[in-house]
């Protein structure tokens, strides 16, 4: 993300601290329908300007959220505030704020150009200024020789690139985005999150962007909120949510990682301490929680954190070596996914071929090896899970063996 | 894999079946003799015979007269309760709605002619073209909300709400989006209103009045009281009227006009 | 509650001008059923069972059982025609399956009543189908095709007929095919494989059709009128001769009381059925 260039000093101060006010809100908010309760007691800021992510899986309430936000939910419980504002009670149309759905909902018998300047129009504005207005726009997005074009004549790019240009003409306080590249292929879903983020870069508006897709969320955000069954899991950076996840879930739906659970032993010192697993030999790990001993805990490590070989590296201090035998190989062409059983665990490893070496004897199935981490790796969870495990692709290790091993 | 040439087979024979009538009476309209079963040669005398009566005339008057009125309103009560069905869909309110608005596509005409009938007696209302009307429109209501309902179920209910999200008030949103779009709904929907209560025939033999003939009623009693052959003449007109009628609605109904759709 | 507010604006005409014009209409037969008729037309003053009772006479049970039966008939003919023919536009390319369902539906949007009569003119005596089935020597010289329960069942079957096919066209349309080559890999025969997995998987489609003919025969008027003559009398027409003939009103009501019952007792029926199926409303076919 690159960041905007201040002008002054003084301009600066003054816009980190609007940068840092909860531009937009959500207080308490709960939301049922029926019996099923797509949001439960969600409470979030937003900061002015953020690229701002929901995300979860499906039926998370992330979606629920926006439209909340929108306006096209009320919710049961709580309240929404934008820029200090209560708007929980206004219909959609007073809201200052716009929304990309994910079917983009481009008026079919309207042109580009009609679309655009829909929402000028409604609010009556002199036909010269939405021509400037809906001209600029065009400018923006690129799409000045179509303007005269109706919707089903554009290809998916461009239809979304009108439906941004529809809401963003308006200079709404908030841009709320629906999964927006749900709908189109890889590639041009890649172009199209390199759009967003340009596009945000250059307006400057606060972005609520929902999405079941980590990638996206990870490429194009400020922080995220992971959500699950209606909650709200971890709120971060996303070098924070990957790195050290709070729960289970979080560990287990963005990338990949190994759940080990154990006892705390001791503190080492002020920063590590030591853990007994069962089975396996004495782990280190970096602790940032207030712990005593005999505390069970659970500890996260991703993949391409463990390193493997056949011969034995040296001890370290900070170290955690295990001996383990090799269950499963997946060739991936960048990198190598191995399996490797350790103690009554199966650890997924990850491991990059930065550099081509001949003579190196490859890792085959059922051969003897060693993985290793740093303590510094591991990271110890707030809370677990046990269904959480299933978000885990293990491998089955027969025919007719449920998902899991379990 | 090999399909069986039986179903093909019927399906013609069923085709036979069903347009053989028809031909016929076609043929027959042009046939000058009074028993068709002689052919004397090609000729319009039953249709100039048509024009002739002022009978006729009237008929087709009445009947024109309490078409256009049943269409207009029977569009408007049929477009708002598509939309209330659609909208509210599995509210309770609806699933009665719903019932309601199916009873008369269910119901045998010949019950909807008695207890409308025997609705106006019991009120002592004159029966003549408006108590027509009042049925026409109960039933034509009914046919336009299916065909309105239909469109609806294919319609992607975010434009509306995009409107609404750019500043449109709920009645603005209407205006300019939603009936907009379902036009050829609608449009279909009042070709079938119309075609309906242009032919309707027993519904308005129960409540008609001395007077408010209308068309079928004017066949039904040529029919009843000697058979000139004036009849396959009007017959075929009304016939092609009602075609071109419902082609166009069929068009219009079928047509994927301008939905926005996902590549 | 503003959502509410509208719902219910929105389904106000409708729902009031329905009650007033098929709800209080329905009730108000039932309740003439039970006042006794006036010697000098119309509905007498006072209660009775009288009509009720009336009711029982051979002679309607005797109508009341043709047209049930017959009713039945054209049912049963016309889904064994309907269910191949709605096969066969279903399988059909693309292209030719609009044309065919618009072969199928066009003469049901040809006045009705021109219809019956054109069918009243081609089994005329001096008619062309009882010349060429002379010919042919079939029928003597004397028999009339006209004025009998078979000519009525005919009718009602060419009438019913596209009402029959269109239902089983769509539940067929989104029927996976597939499904049938999986029966015929596993050593299935073609009528064995339509029978076992085709009818089963068009079911709702089966019972849509079936509605839609067996209630609108069961009220059938202007056929029987028409074609049946005494020995083809229907409920419909013996409704429609005591109101018009015999200004009975209240006799007319009892009879189309019945008939009401008649109706609802398949429609209640399906619903039941639908109920332990846990499936979704029967959608009528969109009404041509």
């Amino acid at each position: 993300m690159r960041s905007r260039r201040w002008s002054s000093p003084a301009e600066k101060r003054y816009n980190e601290a609007a940068l840092n006010s909860e531009f937009l809100e959500f207080r308490g908010v709960s939301k049922s329908f029926g019996p099923i309760r797509a949001v439960a007691d969600v409470s979030l800021g937003i900061k002015r300007g953020e690229f701002f992510s929901l995300l979860g899986p499906s039926g998370c309430g992330k979606t629920t959220m926006l439209r909340v936000a929108a306006g096209f939910e009320e919710p049961d419980v709580g309240r929404v505030l934008l820029d200090g504002r209560d708007i929980t009670d206004l219909p959609p149309n007073r809201r200052k704020v716009n929304t990309i759905f994910q079917s983009y909902a481009l008026f079919p018998h309207m042109t580009v150009r009609d679309n655009i300047g829909f929402g000028l129009a409604i609010a009556k504005r002199p036909k010269a200024e939405i021509r400037s207005e809906v001209d600029r726009m065009l400018e923006l997005i690129r799409m000045a020789g179509e303007a005269g074009k109706k919707p089903d004549q554009l290809s998916g790019g461009q239809k979304q690139r009108v439906a941004v240009a529809r809401a963003l003409v308006n200079r709404p306080d908030v841009l709320l985005l629906d999964e927006p590249l749900a709908a189109l292929d890889l590639k041009l879903r890649q172009k199209m999150l390199i759009e967003l983020d340009l596009i945000h870069d250059q307006v400057g508006i606060t972005f609520l962007y929902v999405t079941h897709d980590q990638a996206e969320a990870m490429s194009l955000s400020d922080r995220i909120a992971v959500m699950n069954g209606g909650r709200i899991e971890q709120v971060g950076a996303p070098a924070e949510i990957y790195e050290s996840p709070r729960t289970s879930f979080v560990a287990a739906f963005i990338g990949d990682t190994n759940f080990l659970e154990g006892r705390v032993r001791d503190c080492l010192d002020r920063d590590y301490c030591r853990i007994a697993i069962a089975g396996l030999p004495e782990i280190v790990c970096f602790n940032d929680k207030v712990l005593e001993a005999g505390k069970p805990i659970f500890l996260s490590i991703r993949p391409e954190k463990i390193h493997i070989s056949h011969d034995r590296p040296e001890e370290s201090a900070r170290r955690n070596l295990l001996p383990a035998v090799v269950e499963d190989v997946i060739y991936l062409g960048s990198n190598t996914k191995y399996w490797v059983r350790a103690g009554g665990y199966r650890i997924q490893v990850l491991r990059q071929h930065d550099r081509y070496f001949l003579d190196e004897k490859p890792l085959r199935w059922k051969d003897a090896c060693w993985v290793w981490w740093h303590a510094d790796d591991g990271f110890m969870l707030d809370h677990f899970r046990k269904d959480d495990e299933a978000l885990l692709a293990v491998p089955p290790q027969s025919v007719g063996e449920p998902l899991n091993g379990k | 894999m090999r399909r069986s040439r039986f179903p093909i087979a019927v399906t013609g024979l069923v085709l036979a079946f069903l347009y053989l009538p028809i031909i016929i009476l076609v043929v027959n309209s042009f046939n000058p003799a009074r028993y068709s079963s002689r052919w004397e040669g090609f000729s319009l005398t039953w249709y100039a015979k048509l024009f002739e009566s002022p009978e006729i005339w009237q008929a087709v008057k009445n009947t024109l007269v309490i078409a256009v009125s049943v269409t207009a309103v029977s569009v408007v009560l049929g477009t708002t309760a598509a939309y209330a069905l659609h909208r509210w869909g599995s509210s309770r309110l609806q699933r009665l709605h719903y019932t309601l608005i199916y009873q008369p596509l269910v119901v045998p005409e010949i019950l909807m002619g008695i207890s409308l009938l025997m609705a106006f007696v019991a009120v002592g209302a004159p029966l003549g073209l408006f108590t027509i009307f009042l049925a026409h429109v109960t039933f034509c209501t009914s046919y336009v909300a299916m065909t309105v309902l239909g469109r609806l179920q294919d319609f992607d209910f975010s434009v509306v709400e995009a409107a609404r999200d750019l500043g449109a008030s709920p009645w603005q949103s209407l205006r300019k989006v939603l009936i907009p779009m379902l036009r050829p709904g609608i449009v279909a929907g009042a070709l079938l209103a119309f075609t309906l209560s242009v032919d309707d025939f027993v519904i308005t033999f129960f409540v008609a009045g001395p007077g408010s003939t209308t068309l079928p009623l004017r066949i039904y009693s040529m029919i009843k009281f000697g058979a000139p052959p004036m009849i396959n003449a009007l017959s075929t007109l009304l016939l092609a009227v009602t075609l071109t009628a419902v082609l166009l609605s069929q068009r219009l109904a079928n047509r994927r006009a301008n939905s926005v759709t996902h590549n | 509650m503003r959502r509410r507010r509208t719902e219910w604006l929105a389904s106000l005409p409708t729902l009031a001008w329905l009650s007033l014009f098929v709800v209080v209409p329905t009730l108000l037969v039932f309740v003439i059923a039970f006042r006794p008729s006036n010697p000098y037309g119309g509905i007498g003053a006072g209660w009775t069972l009288d009509t009720i009772r009336a009711l029982a006479t051979p002679s309607y049970l005797v109508i009341a059982w043709r047209t049930l039966w017959m009713s039945l008939l054209t049912t049963a003919i016309c889904l064994l025609l309907a269910l191949p023919a709605g096969y066969t536009i279903a399988r059909a390319p693309v292209r030719w399956r609009n044309r065919l369902l618009l072969l199928v539906i066009v003469p049901f949007w040809t006045s009705f009543l021109v219809r019956v009569f054109a069918w009243r003119s081609l089994l005329h005596p001096e008619g062309p189908v009882k010349k060429a089935l002379d010919a042919l020597g079939l029928v003597g010289p004397d028999a009339t095709l006209l004025y009998n329960p078979a000519a009525v069942v005919l009718v009602m079957v060419y009438t019913f007929l596209p009402f029959t096919i269109l239902p089983i066209y769509a539940a067929a349309e989104k029927f996976d095919f597939r499904l049938v080559e999986a029966a015929r890999d596993l050593g299935a025969r073609p009528f064995q494989s339509f029978r076992k997995v085709f009818l089963p998987g068009i079911r709702r489609g089966v019972i849509t059709a079936v509605l839609v003919v067996f209630i609108p025969a069961l009220g059938s008027y202007i056929i029987p009128d028409l074609v049946g003559g005494p020995a083809g009398e229907m409920l419909g027409n013996k409704i429609a001769q005591r109101v018009f003939t015999d200004r009975d009103l209240p006799h007319a009501s009892a009879l189309s009381a019945v008939l009401v019952l008649a109706v609802l007792a398949p429609l209640i029926a399906v619903l039941v059925l639908q109920r332990k199926g846990k499936r979704s409303d029967i959608v009528m076919g969109e009404a041509p």
